[in-house]
């Protein structure tokens, strides 16, 4: 269960609520699309404004242009009253209109109307143009009559403009119908995405949901039917909790085995004051002294390889690894695990590269196994030879510590590399060396070997992959 | 403003100059109470018409002084153009409101940008056919009638519609050859939009000009001449004359009978205008408002105008129902279609036939 106070609260509502980042994307996207939409929108609407009252325009300027009548010698024109009524159904809008003889006479109209009148492209029919009169821009149409029977024979040009605003207000009439149809339609699909967004992170709140109500020490998977998109998520979570059971379970075996393991010479320690107090003979006493003094030792160094134990499982769990000189290590350990040999005569020697050999590692934890590996080897099986072997085999870096001693037998192998398995015939805390190194060795995806050679002796071997051959 | 059309506006304005100052009758209004401000009216409707509604106006604002100029149609339009095309600060032309019969004028004006726009409750009131851009408003109904003398006409020949009329002319052409009087429209302006629209009405115009060419029409300068002619018993019928005078002559004790033609009933809208020339245009505006209120169509029906859109004929007229009456209203409409009656080419053809028609004597 993480508590609630654990979650680390964001800056921003948008960097920390996935909802909140998705509806946000989706709202730019459907907000730029709706302001393309409304901009063609307006664009077309625009033109069928456009469209609409052109054809009013054009159908005007040729009912007056159809009234332009000549008969020789005059050219008349008699605007039809219908003409007007066709503009006028465009209701607000003003009107200009004149009509030229083909010499480009007045005829009758707004003389100051500046609507150029190209008429070579009378012919092909009337030609529609946006102008500007009197300050406000108007919609023109020119339309032509040809007039062949008068002393300059062309086309007689009739040109009626129109102020935009009824266009203007269709335009806008219509821009606003499918604005607030984009509007209504995006506002849908808005409300759809927020729907949406909060049912597909639905099965996330069902994985909160399990989590928050699990108590402190259910390590179960979760076993949910997940969604595609999130079943790699589950299964990491019900992957994480199985490691996790798993070491809590490891932990669990070793705390009970460390409680017993320190418990025993703690009541051994406790029996022997009770019969140093009572003990009256001085030659006893210091007997018994040095039995006390001896079993502190011990239960110190349990201790410490209790504690050395707990750190290498920490440190593998949590350590990153760097380059790691193994040669340099074996050395200084070798030298300071030297003094160990006490009073016996042991011939301790290195045998490997003088050159660094590099491999990625964790150089604490490597060392404190090796230092184990020197240690075991000193009090169980070193009678006159104590060999730190280290080399490249197979594309492996190989570590070894060798001696002379009698060794494990074989059948007890697989058994001491579990905590407290001590080989028969250990002392107190001689049965965690051995577990450390393979944590270790597993912690760099390697193994703790044994081997029994005649005449080399016992070897335990540290088998580490090497960086270089990968 | 518009350079091309200013050497045509100044001849306009020379012309207007030199005519004699009888030409245009002012009449003020003073406030009643302390003077805040004066409101210009320059109009082409009788004084008589537009005092009641004045005054009641001034009721309602105590602190105005109206000052109404009163024109004939004509040298009101081309005195508001040259002031709009001079510009507000050019000008010396004071006109807060312009009213006209010749809504043709308005209509112009209002095209060239010489108009303020206005709405309120009372504009959006008035019927598509009575106003346009919320510039041009009409605020009368007045039929066009055919006005007789009771006492020298039989009453089996009161023509009740053109086709009688056209009808009497052709069965009695000696009784009443030189008796018909209506506008002579070159000069009126009334007299002109009433013949395009009975031309633009009915198919009946060409027969009905021609008998009155064969009748030997006299046409007059003005609605008041005809019914000084028809009270002196110059003439026995007036054909198209404007509604509301003849009914108000005949209130003053004219002896006159008066009928709304029943086969269609031309209705002219008088209309009104602030220019945007206008020095008191929240006045003006507010003025226009009263015009348009009950208040002030209720005045304009009973002292003014005499006649409405919807309600009865007034009292001694012979007619249908109502001037809105199912299938009979023409009203002329206030658009840009009356731009077509202020075309040039257009006027010119159709006072040439018109003149052609009616035949010699008319100069």
């Amino acid at each position: 269960m993480i508590p609630r106070s654990m979650i680390p609260t964001a800056p921003s509502l948008l960097a920390s609520s996935l909802f909140a980042r998705l509806v946000a994307v989706l709202a730019a996207v459907l907000a730029l699309g709706a302001a393309l939409l409304l901009f063609a929108a307006w664009a077309s609407a625009r033109l069928a404004a456009d469209e609409a009252y052109d054809r009013l325009l054009v159908g005007a300027a040729l009912q007056i242009a159809e009234t332009i009548a000549s008969d020789g010698r005059e050219i008349t024109v008699d605007p039809p009253f219908s003409a007007f009524e066709t503009l006028g159904l465009s209701p607000r809008d003003r009107i200009f209109y004149k009509v030229l003889d083909p010499a480009d006479r007045l005829l009758t109209g707004d003389a100051d109307l500046a609507v150029p009148v190209d008429r070579g492209r009378l012919a092909a029919g009337p030609i529609l143009l946006d102008a500007e009169h009197r300050g406000q821009a108007v919609r023109a149409v020119v339309a032509g009559r040809y007039v062949p029977d008068v002393a300059t024979a062309g086309f007689a040009a009739v040109v009626v403009a129109q102020t935009r605003e009824a266009r203007g207000a269709l335009a806008r009439t219509l821009t606003i119908k499918a604005s607030l149809m984009v509007l209504a339609m995006s506002a849908l699909a808005l409300g759809a995405v927020a729907v949406a967004v909060r049912a597909a992170l639905r099965p996330l709140r069902a994985i909160e949901g399990v989590l928050a109500a699990r108590g402190p020490n259910d390590l179960q998977p979760l076993g949910l039917a997940a969604p595609q998109e999130i079943r790699l998520l589950v299964t990491s979570i019900d992957h994480f909790m199985g490691r996790l059971s798993g070491h809590v379970a490891v932990m669990k075996r070793f705390i009970a085995d460390a409680a017993h393991q320190i418990r025993t010479p703690l009541t051994a320690l406790a029996a022997q004051l009770d019969l140093l107090s009572s003990e009256t003979d001085e030659g006893r006493r210091r007997d018994q002294i040095a039995r006390l003094r001896q079993r502190t030792a011990e239960l110190g160094h349990l201790t410490n390889q209790l504690l050395n134990h707990a750190m290498v499982i920490h440190r593998a769990r949590s350590a990153a690894f760097g380059p790691v000189d193994v040669a340099g290590l074996a050395r200084r350990t070798l030298i300071d695990a030297v003094p160990q040999a006490g009073d016996r005569t042991i011939d301790i020697g290195y045998d490997g590269p003088e050159d660094a050999l590099v491999i990625p590692g964790d150089a604490i934890a490597l060392r404190e196994a090796l230092a184990n590996l020197i240690h075991n080897a000193f009090k169980h099986g070193a009678r006159s030879r104590l060999t730190v072997r280290l080399g490249r085999e197979r594309g492996r870096v190989v570590l070894a510590v060798e001696d002379d001693g009698p060794g494990i037998p074989a059948a007890d192998w697989a058994r001491v590399r579990e905590p407290f398995q001590a080989a028969t015939g250990g002392g107190i805390g001689s049965g965690l060396g051995l577990s450390i190194a393979a944590e270790v060795a597993a912690a760099h995806g390697g193994e703790l070997r044994f081997e029994t050679h005649s005449e080399k002796g016992f070897c335990v071997i540290l088998s580490l992959p090497d960086e270089a051959a990968a | 403003m518009i350079p091309a059309l200013v050497p045509s506006l100044a001849l306009l304005l020379a012309l207007l100059l030199a005519r004699p100052a009888a030409a245009e009758e002012v009449m003020r209004f003073p406030a009643s109470e302390h003077e805040r401000t004066t409101l210009t009216i320059r109009g082409a409707a009788d004084t008589d018409a537009m005092a009641p509604l004045i005054r009641d106006y001034q009721l309602l604002y105590p602190d105005v002084t109206v000052v109404y100029h009163e024109y004939i149609t004509a040298d009101l339009f081309s005195g508001v153009a040259a002031a709009c095309a001079a510009g507000r600060a050019a000008s010396d032309y004071a006109a807060d409101v312009v009213i006209s019969s010749s809504v043709d004028h308005l209509i112009k004006l209002a095209n060239d940008g010489c108009a303020r726009s206005h709405r309120s409750i009372e504009t959006g009131r008035l019927p598509d056919w009575a106003a346009w851009r919320n510039e041009v408003f009409g605020f009368t109904t007045e039929p066009a009638v055919i006005a007789y003398r009771p006492d020298l006409l039989p009453r089996e020949d009161l023509p009740r519609s053109r086709v009688a009329l056209v009808d009497l002319l052709r069965r009695k052409p000696e009784a009443y050859a030189g008796r018909i009087g209506s506008y002579d429209i070159t000069l009126s302006g009334i007299g002109y939009l009433f013949a395009v629209y009975d031309a633009r009405a009915a198919a009946t115009y060409g027969r009905l000009v021609e008998a009155f060419g064969r009748a030997n029409l006299q046409v007059r300068c003005c609605t008041a001449d005809l019914i000084a002619d028809l009270e002196a018993g110059r003439i026995v019928i007036g054909y198209n004359l404007l509604g509301s005078y003849v009914y108000g002559a005949m209130r003053r004790g004219a002896r006159l009978g008066v009928v709304v033609p029943q086969d269609y009933t031309l209705v002219l809208t008088r209309a009104a205008l602030v220019p945007v020339t206008a020095r008191a245009a929240g006045d003006a505006f507010a003025f226009l408002d009263y015009l348009l209120s009950e208040r002030g169509q209720r005045v304009s029906r009973e002292q003014s105008f005499f006649f409405d859109r919807t309600g009865p004929l007034p009292p001694g007229v012979d007619g249908p129902p109502s001037l809105s009456a199912a299938g009979l209203f023409r009203p002329i409409t206030v658009g840009p279609v009356l731009l077509a009656v202020q075309d040039r080419a257009k006027r010119a053809r159709f006072l040439a036939e018109w003149r052609q028609s009616i035949g010699t004597q008319v100069k």
